[in-house]
């Protein structure tokens, strides 16, 4: 993630873009815009790496902009799954809503649709394999929980995750100019909310 | 300045060369499916590289000219016909207000390019006119073109009094980036060194039948099965157009234009962009082989194809000069 910040206020000519995975981070170039802007000695790739890797070095005592306090997201617990995966860990539903809500998240990446940020960990308690056969369909704004990960569809897709409830917040809107919710590494507290305020808050 | 569409094709989308500086918040570029094709019908219409293009899969649309029109057709050879008469792929036409562009019957390649000069006048969303059909935004309504559609240009100067020289692109150029069709070289990915030896050597030598569970997001590819070394827990990591996958059945997929930003299962290789074309041009029941080359050489092969397409782009420019006033 401070590499990430690095490379995008200090890059090389012909970097495009990076994507943040959990244990990765890989990076985007133009080929032809960086051999027209450096001695490349043997390939491009090298280049990259080496500019990588002494990026990766000045990172010693660099210390993150990112310091944005965690983002409340208000979410109503009423998922198809909630019941079913408080039976599992032999919890009430109440319990449930109060351990998800009770630890903050962080966003480790945002992949598989547009929007969709991967969050974790959750507590050890509430952690629920994926569902043996997934959805077909799974409305947009719902708050899941894979493994130890939880996240919100930003979209209606075919989704595997354990729904436990939905957030009114539009989490992905391409009218808007910043469309994505979610950068990776921000930090998530959930906030339950009644069916009264999903109502009042609903986006969607 | 339009044109309209009279009857709908099966999947006729307005791409450019794909959205860049989004894939962290999950949105892929998207983009021509074949990009050599996309940027040669620019240049033969005097267009830069990146103006927004038509891409038209078989059935193809048909087109009506409400006004007098520059366009290309590249990619596939489906058999164009503009007033009932067969025109030439590759190179530059001149059409006429009120005529009428058919797409005959496919016989080769899989994804044809209409661009027109002065570009399609369509959505752009951050930063490309490319379609995004799951969200539903960029290129034409952020959908495929249906019946009744207009799609505006900017007005061709009255180029009809003028003798120009056609541009086309000679058949030496394709010949190298379209042949040998099936032969699609690659690199090894980050997982490739999960496979067992023996694996990688299959890798190389099985054919890799492609499915017809294919489409822009990706094409699903029948062969003997492979395994890695061990079974596997993967963390999603970044993947992107060419990359090959391996599923937990053994077969593969290789993820095209449309694909997700990341994913979870093993990266076993990645086609190099240089053989991307072929690759958008292949359709299900082709057999593919895949060859393992170094990262030199897959530079070396995309840096060639770059000039080449610099050398058209400046070939082209210098036949259109005349009627497109491109100083």
């Amino acid at each position: 993630m401070a590499l990430q910040e690095v490379l995008q206020q200090k890059h090389f000519k012909g970097f495009i873009e990076t994507v943040p995975a959990y244990a990765s981070l890989a990076i985007f170039y133009d080929m032809v815009k960086v051999t027209a802007n450096y001695p490349i000695h043997t390939t491009v790739y090298d280049f990259v790496r080496d500019f990588t890797e002494q990026s990766l070095n000045a990172l010693v005592g660099f210390s993150s902009q990112h310091t944005k306090p965690p983002i409340s997201l208000p979410v109503h617990y009423n998922g198809e799954d909630l019941i079913g995966l408080a039976n599992l860990h032999h919890l009430s539903a109440e319990e449930v809503i109060k351990i998800h809500t009770g630890k903050i998240v962080r966003v480790f990446m945002i992949g598989f649709l547009p929007g969709f940020a991967y969050m974790g960990k959750v507590d050890d308690r509430i952690a629920t394999a994926r569902l043996v056969s997934p959805r077909a369909v799974v409305k947009p704004g719902s708050v899941g929980i894979a493994g130890s990960q939880t996240g919100i569809y930003p979209l209606a897709s075919p989704g595997g995750w354990q729904l436990i409830g939905q957030t009114p917040i539009k989490i992905f809107d391409s009218k808007k100019e910043t469309p994505c919710f979610f950068q990776a590494g921000d930090l998530v507290q959930f906030v339950a909310i009644s069916k009264k305020e999903f109502d009042q808050l609903n986006e969607y | 300045m339009s044109i309209k569409i009279i009857r709908a094709g099966i999947l006729a989308t307005v791409q450019d060369s794909g959205r860049t500086g989004f894939r962290s918040i999950g949105v892929g570029s998207a983009g021509a499916m074949d990009l050599f094709a996309m940027k040669a019908s620019n240049y033969l219409c005097g267009n830069d590289g990146n103006e927004a293009v038509i891409e038209i899969n078989f059935p193809a649309p048909e087109i009506l000219f409400e006004q007098d029109a520059i366009v290309s057709i590249t990619g596939a050879d489906f058999s164009a016909n503009i007033n009932d008469n067969p025109v030439l792929p590759w190179r530059t036409l001149l059409v006429k207000k009120g005529s009428v562009l058919k797409f005959k019957r496919p016989v080769s390649g899989a994804r044809a390019y209409l661009a027109v000069s002065g570009g399609w006048q369509s959505g752009k969303w951050l930063g490309s006119y490319s379609t995004h059909l799951k969200l539903s935004v960029g290129g034409h309504s952020g959908r495929a073109l249906q019946k009744d559609d207009t799609i505006s240009f900017p007005a061709a100067n009255n180029f009809f009094g003028n003798k120009i020289l056609p541009a086309f692109i000679p058949g030496a150029e394709l010949e190298k980036v379209y042949q040998p069709a099936n032969n699609i070289r690659c690199l090894p990915a980050p997982e490739y060194a999960m496979l067992t030896e023996s694996n990688k050597r299959k890798l190389e030598q099985l054919q890799f039948v492609i499915s017809h569970q294919s489409d822009r997001m990706g094409y699903r590819l029948k062969n003997e099965p492979l395994m890695p070394e061990q079974p596997f827990e993967l963390l999603s990591s970044a993947v992107d157009m060419g990359t090959i996958q391996l599923l937990p059945d053994g077969t593969t997929i290789i993820l095209m234009a449309d694909h997700q930003t990341t994913g979870g299962y093993p990266r076993v290789a990645t086609v190099i962009k240089t053989d991307l074309p072929k690759l958008a041009q292949a359709s299900p029941g082709q057999a593919l082989n895949f060859t393992m080359i170094c990262l030199a050489e897959a530079e070396t092969c995309y840096t060639n194809m770059q000039r080449s397409l610099e050398e058209i782009k400046q070939a082209c420019h210098l036949n259109l000069k005349m009627i497109l006033s491109l100083d």
